[in-house]
């Protein structure tokens, strides 16, 4: 670091190890990990649930599960992380989903010798792979890769007990009021699959449009499920004449584990199972 | 005079065609003379109450922002501009946080809030020697401001989940039309377009300047009071149901005076009715552009209005 920009760098690279992350940028890692920070809540999930949520010196205001993660010292939320406490933890690595995210701060942290890691794993596959990933990276592979292998397996026994049902149409209320819900390029599209349902906003574009009530109406949904929170407890009034409605079949599931791409997604899939096909479930009680 | 009865006659004529493309077209193809009952339900639950709840709003934007651009003697006096959008705004905001139980709150508060924000805005820009199309400007600028700090202030200190649909609302967004909510809003537009005619006489004298119109009679002081309340009637109502639509106010008027000329007892009734269409054509392209994605019809009028402002504000210095 004293002797100048450019050798820092080659030493980093001499000392340290390689990894891709979820750009496909190249980011050079120190050999032994053990302080980092992370700036959103399911990177905070997904690092505990690889094993390594002691070396966490630095989370988010929005980061409360585990409930070891309330613990550690906040250093903003997600879209207003500050610089100064951040720098002042002393991490080896920041951890961020988007590239947005840092871009302000970006070179402030790499010239500080903090390195910037960005994932933002869209499916099941890409949650397995990345639990697999921070494995390497924090030297806890065997925790991790059996964390993998769970969710692989909870994953694939939800598969068996699905095979051969309809899919019920689905749709996901995320905010009533204007009306929300996720589409073509939201993972919760595919979470639904994986829980036996057929998303009726599967085609929208964008990950969480706007959808017009027009539409909504027409797309008649058989079940829909609420993305709980306060403005979001029940189906927006067009939904009165749907089947949802009327069949009574309208459930709610927690907001976080729906959000937040991570180790819970099989528990939001085997919730909605149960929402979606509870004959499936008769002797497994909610 | 005859021109103005065709122009007039046009005026209507957009604003029938408006209401019937508005209602024929939209995210869902509707086959209007043989719908099933889905299809009735989408058309007269969804749809027409939107239409008509567009065409209130509309007709109330344009109606206040003529009269205070006369009454001010501003071309740039726009309702949004000013911050009284703003200030109705925050008014519903509070309705929504302590009186969610109490349907009407909505509208009172807002009425308020509208009210409020038009005085201080008034009281700022009066100085001795008048009152400058710039020093309104920005004294609505700094208005609006402040009320969007508190807003915002308001929106991060209260639980962010229940105000989250706040964000989108306070870009103008007509998707919250309720199938029967649209009946106060176009009453109170009607009613508001009525109140600020009736003033429309001293309305065209005060346009010269206060002390002439004092001198012919014009009691300024109550014609103030009356169009300020009316107008805050109006802006209130339209923001309590659809957000701070913006521009409407400025675009419409000036349409307006281009055709009519500037005699009020023309260009108040009719910016109402131009009003009417012009929203109603915004919102339309704002559901159907993306559809069944659909944007805020704020960002629209927006688009149209700010080019306007900058070029009225050019003749204007």
């Amino acid at each position: 670091m004293l002797s100048g920009c450019g050798s820092s760098t080659e030493k980093a690279a001499a000392t340290g190890r390689t990894f891709t992350d979820g750009l496909g940028r190249t980011v050079v890692l120190p050999e032994h990990i053990d302080r980092v920070v992370s700036l959103a809540p399911s990177v905070t999930e997904m690092i505990f649930a690889a094993g390594a949520g002691d070396k966490l010196v630095g989370v988010t205001t929005y980061c409360d599960y585990p409930e070891a993660a309330k613990q550690i010292k906040k250093i903003g939320d997600t879209q207003t992380p500050n610089i100064e406490v951040i720098a002042a933890l002393r991490p080896q690595a920041v951890f961020v989903t988007t590239a947005s995210q840092i871009q302000g701060f970006m070179g402030k942290l790499e010239s500080q010798n903090i390195a910037v890691f960005v994932t933002d794993p869209k499916s099941v596959k890409a949650v397995e792979e990345n639990l697999r990933q921070f494995g390497e990276i924090f030297g806890t592979q065997t925790a991790a890769n059996a964390e993998a292998d769970k969710l692989s397996n909870r994953f694939a026994e939800l598969n068996k007990i699905l095979q051969g049902t309809t899919r019920p149409r689905t749709f996901v209320q995320i905010s009533k009021e204007p009306l929300y819900t996720a589409g073509k390029d939201s993972y919760l599209t595919e979470l639904i699959s994986d829980a036996g349902g057929d998303s009726v906003t599967k085609n929208v574009p964008t990950a969480f449009p706007k959808l017009s009530k027009e539409t909504a109406v027409a797309m008649e949904p058989d079940v829909i499920i609420l993305s709980a929170s306060d403005d979001n407890r029940e189906p927006n009034e067009i939904f009165r004449n749907s089947t949802a409605v009327k069949s009574g079949r309208v459930y709610s599931i927690n907001a976080d584990i729906i959000a937040r791409p991570g180790p819970r997604m099989a528990e939001a899939a085997e919730e909605m199972a149960r929402m979606l096909h509870p004959e499936k479930f008769a002797d497994n009680k909610q | 005079m005859r021109s103005r009865y065709k122009i007039a006659a046009a005026l209507f004529a957009t604003l029938a065609a408006s209401i019937v493309l508005a209602i024929a077209v939209g995210s869902e193809n509707l086959p209007l003379f043989s719908l099933d009952a889905q299809q009735t339900e989408i058309l007269f639950d969804i749809r027409v109450p939107r239409v008509l709840l567009a065409a209130g709003v509309g007709a109330s934007l344009a109606a206040a922002g003529a009269a205070l651009q006369s009454l001010l003697r501003n071309p740039l006096a726009e309702p949004y501009l000013l911050g009284v959008s703003n200030g109705a705004a925050l008014g519903t905001m509070m309705a929504f946080v302590f009186f969610s139980n109490f349907e009407f709150a909505r509208p009172i508060l807002a009425f308020a809030g509208a009210g409020i924000a038009t005085a201080v805005v008034y009281k700022m820009a009066k100085s001795r020697s008048g009152m400058s199309v710039e020093r309104l400007v920005l004294s609505g600028v700094i208005v609006t401001t402040f009320l969007s700090s508190i807003i915002v202030l308001l929106t991060s200190l209260l639980d962010a989940a229940k105000l989250r649909s706040f964000t989108f609302w306070l870009l103008g967004d007509l998707s919250q039309a309720s199938a029967t909510g649209f009946y106060y809003v176009l009453a109170a537009a009607v009613a508001g377009t009525l109140v600020l005619s009736s003033q429309a006489r001293s309305l065209n004298l005060l346009m010269i300047g206060e002390r002439d119109a004092f001198d012919f009679g014009v009691e300024v002081k109550r014609v103030r009071l009356i169009i300020f309340t009316a107008s805050s009637v109006l802006v209130g109502t339209a923001v309590a149901a659809s957000g701070s639509v913006g521009y409407v106010g400025l675009i419409v008027p000036h349409l307006v005076r281009l055709a009519f000329g500037s005699d009020n007892r023309l260009v108040v009734p009719f910016s109402a009715v131009a009003g009417a269409a012009f929203v109603v054509l915004a919102d339309t392209t704002a559901r159907t552009l993306i559809a069944p994605r659909e944007f805020p019809v704020g960002a629209i009028t927006a688009l149209i209005g700010a080019p306007l402002f900058i070029y009225l504000l050019r003749r204007a210095g």
